[in-house]
């Protein structure tokens, strides 16, 4: 393809506007963490802090709660992963290989699940949690969650078995292999990648989902990290901002690693499905 | 295998349909009074207004930013990667962590743009706490968030397209506009499209970010139909008025739902 000169100076105009864009605010925002007290509130303000101290970070990680809110952000979003694969990938690989009545019904039945957005069962599920004394229930949130993820990972899963040839398959059972034998040792290894880009995906949601923890498990030593960092806010007598940065910033931490490690696999999770080639 | 297809699924129906029961008992008791009322009054409209205005409005946005990101970034030789990394850091982020983040950038009193308002002359005002500006703010606030997904969508849609057409076009002496209106264009529409839809939906039922930048003030000028949802039904005792909303919610997107089955063929298999 010939791109004009005037096209490529275009380009790199957008992207370095973009880019700018982006890494001003974001930058901003983690300088302040790195400020002192006095600094932060400083006018006109800087942008580089003049003492760099890391002293909000101390403040975080010696708040009392935060060893727990950690925890609960990990253990979520890993549970609620692995519970979405597991129930996610036979599934994908039934729906990709077997013809049986109402299987279109059923893969609807799937896709619509997940447009009922979560906003509009939130009423009627803590009033149902609240009468079954559920409320801040780890398993609860865990369910909840892979709940949510089921959906995508099904008809991802389906779509990266669809790639597999199916004499493969054939092959195999010849073998006299049985179907589960068969999905375990030929086809699992082979979509690999699929289950690697939903994991990243769930994980990175899971992981960043306020509203089902604030809303299901509020409480101190059910409540994740994003919740934390939301009250913190709400609270905002004696807090300073250098704190609530580095409290964000050290939230995003995890992601933003995910993020550049497996970008391939994020971006794949993203498209997935979505693009009509 | 069979059982795993058929057993979760109808689980997870049952675990819907018990949820939409209680909904309707909850509005039971009193009919569709509740509707009526809902529906009419003024707060309701609102709601719808600035719901509508919050979601054209960061539509309105980031279609443009993605789309002309996508396009800048197909014409990069070199260091196409690293721009991309960078542009896409805002949409891993969380709600919770972009609201903060543009809370303190957006701060009236200590915050860098309030000042960099002031030293080129303009009152800021009480930015966020400001009735007029205050969606405006959260709508950009969103698209700086969001962007990064519809470059991400674009740029996938953008690279099926197969490189004999670009060729045609050069053979044919075409520039930039033709290459745009003829290949790219027709090629990408569908997904802009079911992009849109996403983001449609995605921003329809969006609460964190409100609730951390503005939670619906000043005097509801942020508040959307979801965010009332949330905000209400753990406020108020009376749950059938946030049922009634979260019905409307349910609708609206099962609607925005079906016609992303329509652009996408997803269902079709």
């Amino acid at each position: 393809m010939h791109i004009h000169r005037s096209e490529k100076i275009l380009s790199w105009t957008v992207l370095t506007v973009l880019v700018l864009t982006v890494l001003i605010p974001l930058s901003w925002a983690v300088f302040t963490s790195l400020k002192s007290e006095a600094s932060v509130m400083a006018y006109p303000p800087t942008f580089l802090p003049t003492d760099p101290s890391l002293s909000a970070y101390k403040t975080v990680f010696r708040n009392q709660t935060f060893a727990s809110d950690l925890f609960n952000s990990v253990f979520y979003a890993l549970a609620a992963v692995a519970l979405a694969v597991v129930l996610s990938a036979p599934a994908g690989y039934a729906a990709s290989r077997f013809e049986f009545r109402g299987k279109r019904a059923v893969m609807l039945l799937i896709l619509s699940t997940s447009m009922i957005p979560a906003v509009a069962l939130l009423v009627p599920t803590y009033y149902l949690l609240d009468k079954l004394g559920l409320l801040n229930n780890p398993m609860v949130i865990i369910v909840l969650q892979a709940a949510r993820l089921v959906p995508q990972t099904v008809w991802f899963m389906q779509n990266f078995v669809d790639a597999v040839p199916r004499e493969l398959d054939e092959a195999t059972q010849v073998d006299g292999a049985s179907h589960w034998q068969t999905f375990t040792k030929i086809i699992l290894p082979l979509v690999r990648p699929g289950i690697a880009a939903s994991a990243v995906i769930g994980v990175i949601t899971t992981w960043n989902d306020y509203i089902t923890v604030a809303a299901f498990a509020p409480e101190v030593g059910y409540r994740t990290l994003q919740v934390a960092l939301v009250n913190q806010v709400f609270d905002s007598i004696g807090i300073t901002w250098s704190y609530v940065m580095a409290f964000a910033v050290v939230c995003s931490i995890p992601i933003v690693a995910i993020f550049i490690l497996a970008q391939r696999w994020f971006i794949s999770g993203l498209t997935a499905g979505a693009v009509k080639g | 295998m069979l059982l795993a297809v058929t057993l979760y699924p109808t689980g997870m129906v049952l675990w819907l349909s018990v949820h939409r029961t209680r909904l309707y008992e909850v509005v039971g008791g009193v009919g569709l009074a509740n509707y009526a009322t809902v529906l009419t009054s003024p707060a309701f409209l609102e709601l719808s207004l600035n719901s509508l205005l919050y979601v054209s409005g960061a539509l309105a946005l980031v279609l443009p930013m993605g789309l002309a990101s996508a396009l800048a970034l197909q014409n990069l030789t070199s260091s196409a990667a690293l721009v991309r990394t960078l542009l896409l850091l805002p949409w891993t982020l969380s709600m919770g962590v972009v609201g903060c983040f543009w809370l303190w950038l957006l701060n009236p009193s200590y915050g860098p743009i309030s000042y960099l308002m002031q030293s080129l002359g303009i009152e800021p005002g009480l930015m966020l706490g400001e009735p007029s500006l205050a969606l405006i703010l959260v709508i950009l606030v969103t698209a700086w968030w969001s962007f990064p997904y519809v470059m991400v969508m674009m740029s996938a849609s953008l690279q099926s397209i197969p490189a004999e057409l670009y060729e045609a076009i050069d053979i044919d002496g075409g520039g930039l506009r033709a290459r745009l209106r003829h290949a790219v264009w027709p090629h990408i529409a569908p997904t802009l499209g079911s992009t849109a839809l996403t983001l449609g939906i995605l921003y329809l039922t969006l609460i964190t970010m409100i609730l951390v930048l503005t939670s619906g003030g000043p005097l509801g000028a942020t508040a959307t139909w979801s965010f009332e949802v949330f905000s209400s039904a753990f406020r108020s005792v009376d749950l059938s008025p946030s049922s009634v909303i979260s019905v409307v919610v349910l609708i609206v997107n099962l609607f925005l739902g079906y016609l992303y089955t329509r652009f996408t063929g997803r269902v079709s298999g």
